[in-house]
């Protein structure tokens, strides 16, 4: 027990430096088995932090450090509910990246298990750490792993692109994180999130209001939230399925939990009050963020692009669940993030079977061939109803907590933007259903993102879908259903989301001092009824979305507007440019606007 | 002397500041990552100053006596670890220029246009 916390980022960090050292002279079958049970080894012992910390969150400080008095001498990590979940998902993810890529992705030209090692690491050290420094280093070296891991197939220039632009975007949030903490630092004299909070009190003058933009402008470049999206399509159409996955279902949503855990920790009451510029501005950011990212969803045509804007608009749904704010929100945010975990990745897997069968990622190019796939036809359409929240997926539970989470024109706000990024997410992927898998309509439009092609991950034509790569698919889709089933889930939820935002809770538990206990949880009264009716609403609106669109040429002209949604947004699409200095030069305007908000309503 | 013991925050300010304009106008990708440097020397820079004190000697007690004055020594092994951090990125990414160069034969991101749109 005494070590135990420190071990589900050492373990993977040891086993990843022995795999670099030896990897020449092992057979590859071993390779894929030492990742694999590393992985293994994460998962079991993270689903024991997360039992273990329900009852009280688990604090361990290095080398025995502990706090004198008030002073924090030590660094510590500090496992609540929460972050040991989103551990667990890290873990399942890295797992089932592991067992598809097994014995493919040639092992002996590039270190691709031991990277995934290190970036499981560095997940699992960044959802644990109480300390704000080594929250950046963790979050350095996620990135790091994750530029190389997205580089990896250094045939082509494309992969390098994406990775460029990637690693130059999310340096330069790094940058601006790093300069808030040294800020910050600066006015505290402390490292430790606790301390921080503690002697910041509720100072909101211009230094802490500069801390906190600098702090969150690297979180919101890493969370893809509009205007510091753009790298996120460019890494994502290049990487390896099994580093999409990785990205899509956990790396962005890591960047939110910081945040989630910055302003609630340390700015928890410089902001406090009726009118919270940090909780309106990340409304605002969060609506537009679901409804851009869901058009320019449907306006891509390379699968993983098309998937990769998605994930934009679900993350923006997100951020704006953390703008209501209230425990409830907070509950659903999180079960939005696993349910949306599960099905993005089982998304992104099914697109790798595609990959791995008809090798080319292009929907024109896929057009009807993929007919004869039956079961990969089914866990598409499923991950297309997933990301339109349709009963029973966990993404449903998720819209209805948050959605009920207050009442009035927020609720009214909440559920139009869960409806549209549904709608237009959704829709983007059963027109790739009809058009590839039932060779409906025409080849539709193409254009030049949808020819970037990687190199299948695979050396030889491959006849046959092995299980290992179609198990992981079908094991995310069934998880995303199966997590709505947990017993007591949502007063579970709704623990973890207290735990959270309980500001005074977290600095009690990191001095080890006595804490009102027995905060009333509750239950949260699912309204099955409006679930039901919102996700199938959503599902048939997506599903004409797409007829629109497969189906244009027999529509009368006139009706035909809808279907233009499809890849003729030229203005839009140009944003994307491919070029690095154009996409800082965005998130900079983003830093201004954000920054003028919060001093503005300060 | 108020103004004085301000200069290293302006320098640092004036690094970040440079650092991003680099960045933003950059045609060149080796251009953008040695902008990329600049923007990381501004935080070594701001790191030092915030540990910084007038008349402070080095923190090594060997042999100082425990009362006196010292510089701030987690900020300089906060900056480190920066340096060590960012010597890794920057390391990486000059790698993916060279491969680029392999690859594309070009140097401008204007040529690159795989990623358009």
């Amino acid at each position: 027990m005494t070590t135990a916390p420190a071990l589900p980022v050492a373990v993977p960090m040891l086993c990843a430096a022995f795999l670099a050292a030896v990897r020449k002279w092992l057979p590859r079958f071993f390779i894929d088995l030492v990742a694999v049970l590393a992985a293994l080894f994460n998962l079991v012992l993270c689903l024991w932090l997360l039992h273990v910390s329900w009852s009280k969150s688990i604090v361990y400080w290095f080398g025995n450090w502990f706090p004198r008095g008030h002073m924090v001498v030590g660094i510590g990590f500090v496992i609540d509910p929460m972050g040991a979940t989103l551990a667990v998902v890290a873990a399942f993810l890295t797992l089932l990246g592991l067992i598809y890529s097994s014995n493919s992705m040639e092992s002996g030209k590039n270190h691709y298990q031991p990277l995934m090692l290190i970036f499981l690491a560095a997940m699992t050290g960044f959802c644990f750490t109480a300390d704000l420094f080594n929250l950046f280093v963790f979050f350095e070296l996620m990135s790091t792993a994750a530029f190389a891991l997205c580089g990896l197939k250094t045939e082509e220039p494309s992969p390098l692109q994406g990775a460029f632009n990637f690693a130059v975007t999310n340096t330069v949030g790094a940058f601006f994180t790093l300069t808030g903490i040294g800020i910050l630092y600066g006015a505290t004299g402390a490292l430790n999130m606790a301390q921080m909070g503690m002697l910041l009190g509720s100072r909101h003058d211009s230094l802490a209001l500069t801390a906190c933009l600098f702090i969150i402008t690297g979180f919101l470049i890493k969370a893809a939230v509009f205007p510091f999206h753009f790298w996120l399509p460019d890494a994502h159409s290049v990487a390896p399925t099994p580093v999409c996955v990785l990205f899509s279902g956990l790396m962005v949503e890591l960047g939110l939990f910081a945040i989630l855990r910055v302003t609630s920790v340390i700015f928890g009451s410089s902001f406090a009050g009726a009118h919270d510029p940090l909780r309106s501005s990340f409304l605002v950011l969060g609506g537009t963020t679901a409804v851009w990212g869901g058009m320019m969803s449907f306006a891509e045509h390379h699968l993983k692009r098309v998937l990769a804007f998605s994930t934009i608009s679900h993350s923006g749904l997100m951020l704006f669940a953390m703008g209501v704010g209230t425990p409830k929100a907070i509950a659903g945010w999180l079960i939005y993030v696993c349910g949306h975990a599960a099905v993005k990745s089982g998304l992104f897997f099914t697109a790798g079977i595609l990959l791995h069968r008809l090798r080319t990622m292009s929907e024109p190019a896929l057009f009807a061939r993929g007919k004869g796939l039956k079961f990969t036809a089914v866990l598409w359409f499923l991950g297309g109803c997933g990301l339109a929240a349709l009963p029973p997926f966990a993404t449903s539970i998720g819209e209805d907590m948050v959605s009920q989470a207050k009442h009035g024109s927020l609720e009214l706000a909440c559920t139009a933007f869960f409806l549209v990024s549904g709608i237009l997410t959704g829709g983007a992927v059963f027109r790739v259903f009809m058009r590839v898998f039932c060779g409906w309509g025409d080849r539709g439009p193409s254009d030049r993102a949808a020819q970037v092609d990687e190199l299948p991950e695979m050396n030889e034509e491959h006849r046959t879908i092995p299980f290992r790569i179609f198990a992981p698919a079908a094991a995310c889709v069934l998880a995303g259903i199966g997590l709505t089933f947990l017993p007591d889930l949502d007063s579970m939820l709704l623990d973890a989301a207290k735990r959270v935002l309980d500001r005074a809770g977290y600095i009690a538990t990191v001095y080890a001092a006595p804490q009102n206990a027995g905060m009333a949880v509750g239950h949260h009264g699912l309204k099955i009824g409006t679930m039901i009716a919102h996700g199938i609403i959503a599902v048939a609106c997506a599903w004409l979305l797409a007829s629109w669109a497969v189906f244009h040429r027999s529509i009368p002209r006139r009706l035909r507007w809808p279907s233009h949604m499809e890849g003729s947004m030229r203005w839009v699409r140009q944003l994307q440019s491919g070029q690095p200095a154009d996409y800082v030069a965005w998130a900079m305007a983003g830093v201004a606007a954000l920054g003028g908000a919060l001093f503005l309503m300060k | 002397m108020l103004a004085f013991h301000l200069i290293p925050y302006a320098v640092a300010a004036w690094l970040f500041l440079c650092g991003l304009y680099g960045i933003v106008t950059s045609g060149h990708l080796v251009h953008t990552v040695i902008s990329l440097v600049v923007l990381q020397t501004s935080t070594y820079v701001l790191l030092l100053a915030v540990g910084f004190r007038w008349g402070a000697v080095a923190p090594v007690f060997a042999d100082i006596s425990p009362g006196v004055v010292t510089v701030d020594p987690v900020v300089q092994a906060l900056m480190l670890t920066d340096v060590v951090v960012e010597a890794t990125v920057v390391a990486l990414l000059l790698a993916m220029v060279v491969k680029v160069h392999e690859k594309a034969g070009t140097l401008s991101p204007d040529d690159l246009r795989m990623m358009r749109g």
